[in-house]
């Protein structure tokens, strides 16, 4: 038998795949329009080179579906949800106490998300954030992954107005998704804290008490208790316009950390592959596998901070 | 305050301050183009905007602070 070396392969085999590799990655380097900068063109056949590649940042209409307009992205995004959908059903057909490869893997994962619900936001809510975070985490990441998949983004159709179009693209890729994510999120978060704070929730952004209560002051005489109260009712209530605000900002922020490193990835990928073809785009490959992973883990992560912060009071966390 | 939610919190800082900032610029410079009124409402969009990324840096980052004073971290 023969000597095992790294990576599991015998040791000519991997001598091998490596040649093979730095062969690739010389020649790409050539033939890619870095190299012919460096050294001028070399004469080597040009299908070995990649057409300059075109970004559109709004996605763009695939085909129409009952007259509504089908964007790429949102195909993506179906495909993505029948994945999500398909595993789940697979997984959870035939549960056995001692799982298989794909049960026990996701199984390490969803209880690793809701160990960290429950650390976050403590026994009870965590169990009542875990769905709306896990669902946000599997969709963000599977997304990001499956669009990393070879031919994801190759596939062209014609739409009906002669265009070549992409097939698919990644949702998240189109403004449209991580701000719809955003909002869904921003949702969940006003129900949650109105739910469970009820009307002090609102108290947090219309913070009108000590306001009213220095006015009842001056009215019954007391000027200086009630002077001294107005300008902290003032600033209380500018404080609550803060608290409104920056719930809005939060969504915006979603939207573009999101949309900004899904987006990035991909260009970065079609540049990487343009300038030097072939294995040089293998490394941020690996990079933007770890980037969905971990755009997936801020988006639910955040989500749940801020559900555990709407349904803790005010008061209760500045004590 | 377990290590993760320290963690989730300060990964949302950074986004938080620029899109509260761009966020009141721009909409100073909209409302400007709207109004006709120069640079006024940007000027004031731009210093909302700063005072609402320091309030929700501050919001987000009140308990980490508490739990360093009281030196109970987790």
């Amino acid at each position: 038998m023969a000597k095992r070396g790294a990576l599991g392969m015998s040791r000519p085999l991997l001598v091998g795949v490596l040649s093979l590799f730095v062969l690739l990655f010389v020649v790409g380097f050539l033939v890619g329009p870095l190299g012919r900068s460096m050294f001028g063109d070399l004469g080597l056949p040009a299908w070995l080179s990649l057409p300059q590649p075109e970004f559109k940042l709004p996605a763009e209409t695939a085909f129409h579906l009952f007259g509504f307009p089908v964007a790429n992205s949102i195909i993506g995004a179906w495909i993505t949800m029948a994945v999500l959908i398909c595993l789940s059903y697979l997984i959870t057909r035939r549960m056995k106490v001692v799982p298989g490869r794909l049960q026990s893997a996701f199984e390490a994962l969803l209880g690793w998300l809701y160990d960290l619900c429950r650390r976050v936001a403590g026994e009870e809510n965590g169990r009542r954030f875990f769905p709306i975070v896990t669902t946000i985490f599997l969709f963000v990441a599977f997304n990001a992954w499956l669009s990393l998949i070879p031919g994801f983004g190759s596939i062209m159709v014609t739409t009906a107005e002669g265009e070549h179009v992409h097939l698919l693209r990644g949702a998240n890729t189109d403004i449209n998704m991580p701000l719809a994510l955003a909002l869904i999120s921003f949702v969940f978060v006003e129900y949650f804290g109105l739910r469970s704070l009820g009307l002090r929730y609102v108290g947090k952004f219309f913070n009108v008490n000590q306001f009213f209560q220095s006015i009842g002051h001056i009215v019954r005489g007391r000027l200086r208790a009630g002077l001294g109260g107005i300008f902290t009712g003032f600033i209380h209530i500018f404080v609550g316009l803060l608290e409104a605000l920056s719930e809005m900002v939060r969504i915006v922020s979603f939207t573009f950390r999101l949309f900004g490193n899904m987006t990035a990835g991909e260009m970065l990928l079609l540049i990487a592959a343009f300038l030097v073809p072939w294995v040089f785009a293998l490394p941020f490959y690996g990079l933007e596998l770890l980037v969905g992973f971990v755009q997936a883990l801020i988006f639910g992560g955040l989500t749940l901070v801020f559900l555990t912060l709407a349904v803790t009071h005010h008061g209760e966390e500045s004590a | 305050m377990s290590r993760w939610m320290a963690a989730l919190r300060l990964v949302g800082v950074g986004f938080f301050i620029g899109s509260s900032i761009v966020l009141g610029v721009a909409a100073g410079l909209w409302l400007d183009s709207r109004l006709n009124t120069g640079p006024a409402i940007a000027i004031v969009g731009l210093f909302l905007g700063i005072a609402v990324a320091f309030y929700g840096v501050y919001r987000m980052l009140i308990p980490l602070m508490k739990n360093k004073k009281n030196g109970e971290s987790d």
